[in-house]
């Protein structure tokens, strides 16, 4: 019935299923270490991500509504979403992305819609306002300017990258 | 504000600004298999209607959970004391202002006596959620329901 030439001893079929294993058990603890070492690498990409908005002779000194489309990993799903940017060039020329959400709540700011406060951004939902550099007024409930979006200028092409908080201004 | 963790984190901070909520009232039915489709294609107009007030006005709007309920030919009276107790509840929270949005116009006369407001959006039946018209018809509609709201706030 038993073929002695295909047989393995027990010492054999021990020391094969140990390395067996013992190599899966290795690899399960070095798998997760290689992956932190190299996690900014792959992660890093993603933060950087600048999308091209409009081109820079557009830009006037006048905030222009734009809207972007930018890849979004939210935990689980990756998706397009819409991201909006007031565009224009401030006082001393330079160009100056702000982010339309409010810093008080996240309501969607507008620019010059209140003929009361022309100039102005302001905020529908408590009558948040900010100047045009997207400072907040005093007495206002926002606690600190509009956000700003990173950006670059390449061959006359503006893109926008993250917007970031300008607490310190 | 949405029925999430992370927004009731900021909520429960800030429940003094947020004192409008916006409840969608949702119908299905399985009876018949045309009014299934319509009724399904509803429930997404809805939600997309309602994410998209919510994403301006996040600040003082909370989108309350979904209110579901089983679409009869006529709204019969376990439900809308059902949707009642739901206002009275939300308005002793506090929330100040109460929409109710919607495609079925037979809540109207239901509401006539109920402490909130209802939104009421003609049905759209058929029309692609992806269709660059059907898009620009809804954000229009959007913006009116968002000034209507707005406006009852300066009242």
């Amino acid at each position: 019935m038993t073929d002695k030439k295909n047989q393995v001893s027990r010492r054999q079929f021990l020391n094969y299923t140990l390395t067996g294993v013992g190599g899966f058990m290795g690899a399960a603890l070095v798998a997760p270490m290689v992956g932190f070492a190299v996690d900014p690498l792959l992660k890093g990409e993603k933060d950087t991500d600048f999308v091209y908005v409009m081109d820079e002779n557009e830009i006037t000194n006048e905030p222009q509504r734009k809207t972007f489309k930018v890849d979004q990993v939210d935990g689980w799903y990756e998706s397009q979403v819409d991201r909006t940017a007031w565009v224009f060039r401030d006082e001393n020329g330079e160009i100056l992305a702000l982010s339309p959400v409010c810093t008080h709540l996240g309501c969607t700011v507008d620019w010059n819609s209140r003929e009361e406060f022309s100039n102005e951004f302001f905020c529908p939902c408590h009558d948040g306002r900010y100047d045009k550099n997207g400072v907040n007024i005093a007495d206002t409930p926002p606690t600190e300017p509009l956000h700003a979006y990173e950006y670059k200028v390449e061959d006359g092409k503006l893109y926008l990258g993250k917007a970031k908080s300008r607490k310190e201004a | 504000m949405k029925y999430k963790n992370i927004d009731i984190n900021q909520y429960v901070k800030a429940k003094e600004y947020i004192d409008t909520a916006l409840i969608p009232l949702i119908p299905y039915s399985f009876s018949n298999d045309q009014e299934l489709e319509d009724l399904a294609l509803q429930g997404e107009y809805i939600y997309l209607f309602a994410n998209q007030i919510e994403k301006e006005l996040k600040g003082r709007v909370f989108l309350t959970p979904e209110y579901y309920y089983l679409k009869t030919d006529k709204i019969t009276e376990t439900e809308s004391f059902r949707l009642e107790h739901l206002i009275n509840h939300m308005k002793s929270q506090p929330f100040k202002y109460i929409f109710l949005l919607t495609f079925d116009n037979k809540w109207r006369k239901v509401t006539k006596d109920m402490d909130a407001e209802l939104i009421w959006i003609p049905a759209m039946k058929g029309g692609d959620l992806n269709q660059s018209e059907t898009q620009q018809l809804v954000q229009s509609q959007i913006e009116e329901i968002q000034s209507l709201i707005k406006d009852s706030w300066s009242e």
